[in-house]
């Protein structure tokens, strides 16, 4: 029934086009193409930077082509046929560019359109009495569209819904809110028993390909295809070690030390790029690179998300036209657009993840037989471990998966509430729509209900003296009708919430970047902070702006961004434990060499990785003074100092698990004793600290790290409270409980205005059932705790050895654990008892 | 906070009607907490018995909405009680309103003996020019930060006492704090739970 590809017109047309160009399609992209003209559905694999957008927008131009083999060229006016998603904003110029060549060359009318935050009113009305063929969107202007009168239309002629960079979008809330922009693009064909519409996902290569997939084209019903572009590539990584690991520092440094180390690799190469993993990290770097090679100054720029979007497309710019040498950025570049002059990646600290590793070393080596080089900088001496579990991960392709999100009442609540605005829904249809999307598959009728309620009543309420107005019950459908509340969630429309920003501008004009309002509450007039790699000094806030002068203090405050710090993902976890097997084993072999040499000659190694070999003394001292754990052992340090009695225990799990962990653990030995703890963690581990003795020993370790009473002991640790606040923000600016204001107008909605905290409080004393509550309870356990996550440790720990030892001095490990700054309380202890203890006696 | 020789209860910062105001918008706050504020300002009312009320700003959130009807019902109820509003920040409904219900309203701030009731120290006048009182104010909603050993932490909305004034903290359950540094010699009381500690 399909028709050879081969055989079609628009086939050769295109294949003419490409010969024209010195080109010929790839296997993976004819393969894709067929599938298209076969009207299937699907997901291309295929790395960035390969014709991966080729791989699509060709397909549906030849599928076009061959519908109107005679007069494709002169056809104006055909409606909506490609409705491209991406999740960058500064991806879609590029992206439209290479289709606005495309559709020239071959001499046909397409027009191809851009909207997202950027496109001004006069763009958008043109688009509204003509929809260009192509639209190239982000997921949140994809809602705005679901927003306006009469949608349904658009949507009638749409052939293909690409969702670009779909392993980006997948396991977050932007995946969800693509998820059911799709349920209703269905939803509206499928009135007219229309089964045309195809929905192609490009992803990069994740350990879950088939269910990111199945998720797209859920709504559907159809089985779909995966199309592999095999274009491995190779990658070289390339530690840059300490001279003297004895003397890199163990904690608290940001790899600054070695900043002699990296000059010569960024004058050796075209373009450098390098990634940091903060944006208060990427700031002082920034700095130092410059005073340590002044000749820079022109040729060096900064790219994070809170920089100015000017200038960040500036520099996005420049490192596409190679005219930029070195760039110091955060994950704000770890998206979409191929910056072919780049040759050197170097990535400063973990990058937490084997997927993310690799894609920051595919950044270097753009072309398709290049190696990718990336050089990895540790911030401390153990992160030098880290790497070779990342190298062994690689050769055994151990990437990590992107696990999607189910039953976010928050987007959901947003969604609806949407709809309300434009045309109105139907709770019966769009139910049936949205149990269609794999997200919400398990909701339950009883839920839907109670979702419904909670918009249309507003919750807990005094009857008679409440004038709570969402949505209004009207022709069977239900509909937002009050136009303030429907733009001001217009204006909240999105799923990624931010910190309360304040932006900062110089005295004299001129925009610099946006700061957390957290950071500048705390400065004094006078202070001198950096931002964007400029020096400044803080002059005073007015109207919701900081305004600063330049600065030429030699000294300034880093601002601390409270943002994305990622955990340490399970596979890394596990090529950790089993990395430091090999270095026990190794450590065990030179011993006994050394013991038959008499030991006077050092030690040979047959380390597989210089980065443990490197790392030998640490491990020798570590062994010395307490204990290396080998894959199947637990260790756990009891220390005593003059902040008090410490209790470190190092599980590789990643500071998630860890921080539910430590949690779990402070609770249950504060079953035993009245005691107060608070708790620290990173990504080896975590750490309790006490004012009083902590009883835990061989007696009693077993059943502290028992599967048992798991659940209710999570729900007891008050953290888990602690947890959920920090996930309710965002849940509840999503879910449309807080308001954040107009850009440039936070003064007139002020008495709107609202702390998550309080609110979080606020609703757990007095609604505890409340929807968006319980979500970000689930939120926890589920993403925060990694709940499966946590029980296979705990199933691992009882099935290991326990070493506790009694250190009389601070060990390697535990010492980035010590001076995390990051803590959390616990305690069994009264309230009126603990403030009694503090204060002075 | 009660003030026995002139029979009169010191409040500030209650914001009736902000849960209103907040669903009148289509924002869904739990309307139980204005009325539990409000049953907690009855039960002080029974319990101390007062022949009026001193409201140091503040003491509705923004614009009538029907939450203010429950008020006015409440206020028949204790139509003997006098109430006292020195004006805040945020109390803006029309001087008519304040009259039909009973309430006197004070602008800038009102001296009762050697005190002065103000809403917001720094904006008030009244206390430059009566330098020699003390004044009692709100509107910044106290909260104190004690730290421990071991690096522990907490947090508590407070009384603060300093040398020429007093802030009152927040009557309302829904709002924020803002935390204060007290100096030597100043007093701060804790609201830790259900008690009340004094912590300087």
């Amino acid at each position: 029934m399909s028709l050879p590809l081969e055989n079609t017109v628009g086939y050769r047309v295109i294949c003419d086009w490409l010969a024209s160009q010195q080109r010929q399609p790839f296997l993976f992209q004819q393969k894709t193409w067929q599938h298209i003209i076969n009207g299937e559905s699907g997901l291309v694999n295929a790395p960035t930077g390969c014709g991966k957008t080729y791989s699509i927008f060709l397909g549906a131009l030849i599928q076009f082509i061959n519908q109107h083999p005679e007069e494709y060229k002169n056809i104006k006016n055909s409606g909506l046929q490609l409705l491209w998603v991406t999740p960058l904003r500064a991806l879609a110029k590029d992206i439209a560019r290479a289709m606005e060549e495309v559709v020239s060359a071959l001499d046909m009318k397409w027009g191809i359109g851009i909207r997202n935050g950027d496109t001004d009113t006069a763009e958008r009305a043109r688009q509204k009495r003509q929809i260009p063929e192509v639209l190239i969107i982000t997921p949140e202007s994809l809602h705005l569209l679901l927003a306006q009168k009469g949608y349904a239309e658009l949507f009638s002629s749409l052939k293909i819904i690409a969702i670009d960079e779909w392993h980006e979008l997948l396991g977050s809330k932007r995946g969800v809110q693509v998820e059911l922009a799709i349920s209703r693009i269905v939803g509206t064909r499928h009135t007219n028993h229309d089964s045309t519409l195809m929905i192609w996902g490009i992803s990069a290569t994740i350990g879950n390909l088939e269910e990111a997939k199945d998720v797209l084209i859920n709504p559907l019903v159809k089985k779909g295809v995966i199309v592999k572009a095999d274009m491995k590539k190779a990658v070289e990584v390339e530690s840059i070690f300490p001279d003297e690991i004895e003397k890199y520092p163990w904690a608290g440094h940001l790899g600054i030390k070695l900043i002699d180390k990296v000059i010569p690799i960024i004058l050796q190469s075209k373009t450098t790029l390098i990634f940091i993993n903060t944006r208060g990290m990427s700031e002082t770097w920034y700095q130092k690179i410059l005073d340590a090679c002044p000749d820079l100054a022109g040729v060096i720029a900064l790219h994070h998300g809170s920089v100015d979007m000017e200038l960040r497309n500036w520099v996005e710019e420049n490192l596409h036209n190679g005219k930029l040498k070195v760039v110091i950025c955060t994950a704000s570049l770890d998206l979409g657009v191929d910056f072919r002059p780049v040759e050197t990646v170097i990535q400063v600290g973990s990058p937490k993840g084997v997927a993310r590793f690799l894609q920051r070393a595919g950044r270097s080596g753009h072309s398709f037989d290049a190696t990718s080089k990336i050089y990895f900088l540790p911030t401390h001496s153990l992160e030098l471990m880290e790497v070779a579990a990342l190298k062994k991960a690689i050769s055994e392709k151990i990437i990590e998966s992107r696990v999607p999100m189910l039953l976010c009442y928050d987007v959901l609540i947003q969604y609806l509430s949407t709809l309300a605005i434009s045309d109105g829904f139907s709770p019966d249809k769009i139910f049936e729509e949205i149990i269609a999307t794999h997200c919400y598959k398990e909701m339950t009728k009883e839920e839907w209900e109670r979702i419904i309620y909670f918009i249309s009543s507003g919750g807990n309420a005094l009857q008679q003296y409440d004038d709570y107005k969402k949505l209004e019950w009207e022709d069977e459908l239900f509909k937002i009708k009050n136009r303030r509340i429907a733009m001001r969630h217009r204006m909240n429309i999105g799923t990624i919430v931010s910190e309360s920003m304040l932006k900062v501008k110089f005295i004299s004009g001129g925009y610099v970047g946006v700061i957390e309002e957290y950071f500048i509450s705390r400065l004094q007039p006078g202070d001198v902070f950096t931002l964007a790699g400029r020096i400044l000094e803080f002059v005073t806030i007015k109207d919701m702006t900081a305004l600063v002068k330049k600065s030429s203090s030699k000294k300034s405050i880093v601002p601390s961004w409270q943002g994305g710090r990622m955990p340490l993902s399970a596979n890394l976890g596990f090529m950790l434990r089993k990395t430091l097997n090999t270095v026990k084993s190794e450590m065990s072999i030179i011993k006994q060499k050394n013991r038959k040499a008499n030991a006077s000659i050092s030690p040979v190694s047959h380390f597989m990785f210089h980065e443990l070999e490197a790392l030998f003394p640490l491990f020798e001292l570590q062994q010395q003074v307490s204990h290396v754990p080998k894959e199947n052992e637990l260790l756990i340090e009891q220390i005593e100092t003059k902040d008090g009695f410490h209790l470190f225990v190092y599980p590789f799990e990643g500071r998630l698990v860890h921080e539910a962990m430590a949690a779990i653990l402070a609770y249950r030995i504060s079953r035993i004793t009245s005691i107060t703890f608070s708790f620290a963690m990173n990504d080896y581990g975590f750490e309790l600290l006490s004012d009083q003795p902590i009883p835990v020993d061989d007696s009693n370790v077993y059943e502290l790290f028992s599967l048992e009473n798991l659940m209710n002991d999570i729900q007891r640790s008050i953290n888990s409270t602690e947890m959920a606040k920090r996930k309710f923000r965002n849940v509840a600016v999503i879910g449309g409980l807080i308001f954040q204001g107009f850009p440039g107008e936070q003064k007139k909605a002020r008495h709107l205005q609202n702390s998550a905290s309080l609110l979080f409080n606020v609703l757990s004393e007095y609604e505890p059932d409340n929807l968006l509550l319980r979500q970000s309870y689930s939120e926890v356990l589920e993403q925060q705790m990694e709940e499966s996550r946590l029980m296979d440790m705990l199933w691992r720990i009882q099935n290991s050895k326990i070493i506790i030892t009694f250190p009389q001095q601070l060990t390697p490990f535990c010492f980035p654990i010590k001076v995390d700054s990051l803590r959390e309380d616990l305690s069994s202890e009264k309230l009126e008892d603990r403030i009694r203890k503090m204060l002075p006696q | 906070m009660f003030w026995e020789e002139e029979k009169a209860l010191i409040v500030a910062d209650l914001h009736f009607g902000k849960t209103g105001h907040f669903r009148k918008s289509g924002i869904a706050i739990p309307q139980t907490v204005y009325k539990e504020d409000l049953q907690r300002l009855i039960h002080q009312i029974q319990h101390f018995q007062p022949e009026k009320i001193i409201i140091a700003g503040d003491l509705f959130h923004s614009t009538e909405n029907k939450e203010l009807e429950m008020f006015q019902k409440w206020r028949k109820d204790f139509s003997l009680l006098k109430i006292h509003l020195i004006k805040g920040n945020h109390d803006i409904l029309s001087d008519d309103w304040y009259q039909n219900a009973g309430i006197e309203v004070h602008q800038q701030g009102w001296i009762v003996q050697d005190f002065c009731f103000c809403h917001d120290l720094i904006d008030s006048s009244l206390m430059t020019h009566h330098s020699s009182l003390y004044s009692f104010s709100g509107h910044i909603h106290p909260a104190i930060h004690l730290n421990g050993m071991s690096k522990q932490s907490l947090r508590f909305p407070c009384f603060y006492f300093a040398k020429k004034y007093a802030v009152l903290p927040a009557f309302s359950r829904f709002t924020g704090t803002h935390l204060i540094k007290p100096e030597k010699g100043e007093i701060v009381f804790a609201i830790a739970a259900e008690k009340i500690i004094q912590v300087t």
